[in-house]
């Protein structure tokens, strides 16, 4: 056990993001360890040999900082920040840190009842050499626990941290009820509501009429050649290698599904603001993508996206019961269900965007492959781009909506697409 | 001043990925400098505060391409 005494104490309204993350998380159960996600911290070079008993402070240490590691979720939902406890640790002797960490994710949390973060300690003789971390999602979101880990990583080297923590969330909660808080999400609202009058009901209305058991499948493309022709275009439009995938992903849904129009969830991490940049809390949230594909080509479409983008990040800091207000309202008036039921995730953490050898990305399209690495009973979308490291994009899409075959054909297709307009 | 001090806001918005005297002496857009829309996300929230004014996206917000095009908005903006 690790004990922690952390400085306050109390409830709070939850925030947007935790708000965003609870709905999906109700709604994807009893799935919803989907959600879970981890880090695995080698013990820095220059804080070995670590003690068990010192690698334990520094995570107290870490905790008492973090106030989101200590909250639990209470009756309401609210926050439920707790100022003192004991986290279970587990040792695990001679064993390989990532099967430590799929072990740890692999139950959903007990959000009432258990603490958001689990750890444990892989050990060799005496000595710790990997932390490994798995998260509640109402915990953290992925750049949340980067901070997380930086801080550890500091508290490993140098028992201490200088400077108070970054925001928490129970701060952040009081921003949003107060007025500059309240502006900002009629603000959002109002893009919100513009664009569910107008835009289609949903991009995949056309069951597949290959449903599979269980419905839901992920397929993973791992391609250089997609990433080198998207960091191509990247330098060539001035944008990101971000906007590059979102708007290749967009201008494909437009040519699959026909519709003109084409509206995709990103989600957007939200710390575009000072307040907001280094907290540790699950800031990400959905966004509203616009994009006005009609019959024009993916680079026109490219060179005009920009725009549309920042008006998506900008939606994605919103009060959930606002767009939830805003959606209903809609369907009721246009007498059908409004949800774009297409989401967009780019977790990386880094970008880098190289003007690529036209030669590389040729030679490196025989190393394209795809996998099945995924199947569940629920998810609450029909369409999930997932961007991971190494050159990775998956989809996750329910069979009753997109067959297998299409999933595939959608992942072969955006390859061709990005190396198509790379070369060109 | 303004367009010293705008320019240094670029540069701390994109993590000083381009530099103030890089985003002055600019030829082409900023963004293809390394302005990415998530630092033009940072940029947006810095003005606001700064200058106390609000950036309506859905309005053209090329401006955001160059100092001298901030400057200007900023200006009238006022």
């Amino acid at each position: 056990m690790i004990t922690f005494t952390g400085a306050r104490r109390g409830t709070a309204p939850l925030t947007w993001g935790q708000r965003a993350i609870w709905d999906t998380i109700q709604r994807t159960a009893p799935d919803d360890h989907y959600f879970n996600f981890g880090r695995i911290l080698e013990v820095p070079r220059g804080a070995r040999p670590a003690s068990i008993a010192h690698v334990a402070r520094s995570v107290g240490l870490l905790v008492e900082r973090h106030e989101a590691l200590r909250t639990l979720i209470g009756p309401g939902p609210v926050q439920d920040l707790r100022d003192r406890g004991e986290l279970p640790l587990r040792i695990a002797a001679d064993a390989e840190p990532t099967a430590v960490l799929a072990e740890l994710s692999a139950t959903a949390f007990d959000y009432a009842g258990e603490w958001p973060v689990r750890v444990a300690f892989v050990t060799r003789g005496d000595e710790v050499t990997h932390v490994v971390l798995a998260f509640c999602h109402l915990a953290s979101d992925g750049l949340g626990a980067e901070e997380v880990v930086r801080d550890l990583r500091l508290l490993l080297l140098r028992g201490g941290l200088s400077g108070g923590p970054p925001p928490q969330p129970f701060d952040l909660a009081g921003w949003q009820a107060s007025r500059a808080g309240r502006r900002q999400a009629a603000s959002a609202a109002a893009f919100w509501e513009r664009e569910h009058l107008r835009m289609p009901p949903t991009m995949f209305h056309v069951p597949s009429g290959a449903a599979e058991r269980p419905p839901v499948w992920r397929a993973t493309l791992s391609s250089p050649a997609a990433d080198l022709s998207a960091q191509r275009l990247a330098v060539r439009h001035g944008t990101s290698t971000s906007t590059v995938l979102l708007t290749a992903v967009g201008a494909l849904v437009a040519e699959v599904t026909g519709h003109e129009t084409v509206t995709v969830l990103p989600i957007v991490s939200n710390r575009f603001r000072a307040s907001t940049r280094t907290s540790v809390t699950t800031l990400s949230q959905e966004g509203l993508f616009v994009l006005e594909a009609g019959k024009a080509r993916f680079t026109d479409l490219l060179a005009e996206s920009g725009p549309a983008v920042l008006r998506a990040y900008r939606s994605a800091y919103h009060d959930p019961a606002d767009r939830e207000r805003v959606v209903a309202e809609a369907s009721r008036e246009r007498g059908t269900p409004i949800h774009p039921y297409c989401c967009f995730n780019d977790m990386r953490f880094v970008e880098q965007a190289v003007y690529r050898d036209e030669e590389l990305i040729r030679r490196a399209l025989p190393e394209t492959s795809l996998s099945w690495p995924l199947s569940q009973d629920k998810l609450n979308c029909r369409f999930c781009v997932h961007l991971g490291g190494a050159a990775q994009v998956s989809l996750t899409a329910d069979t009753r909506w997109l067959s297998r075959a299409d999933i595939e054909r959608f992942l072969l297709g955006l390859e061709r697409m990005l190396v198509e307009a790379a070369l060109r | 001043m303004l367009k010293e001090r705008l320019a240094q806001l670029v540069s701390e918005a994109c993590d000083g990925e381009v530099t103030a005297a890089e985003a002055l002496g600019a030829t082409v857009p900023l963004s293809y400098l390394g302005v990415t829309s998530l630092a033009q996300m940072r940029l947006i929230d810095a003005l606001e505060r700064e200058y106390d004014v609000e950036i309506d996206l859905a309005e053209d917000v090329s401006f955001l391409d160059s100092v001298d095009g901030l400057a200007a908005w900023v200006s009238a903006a006022r």
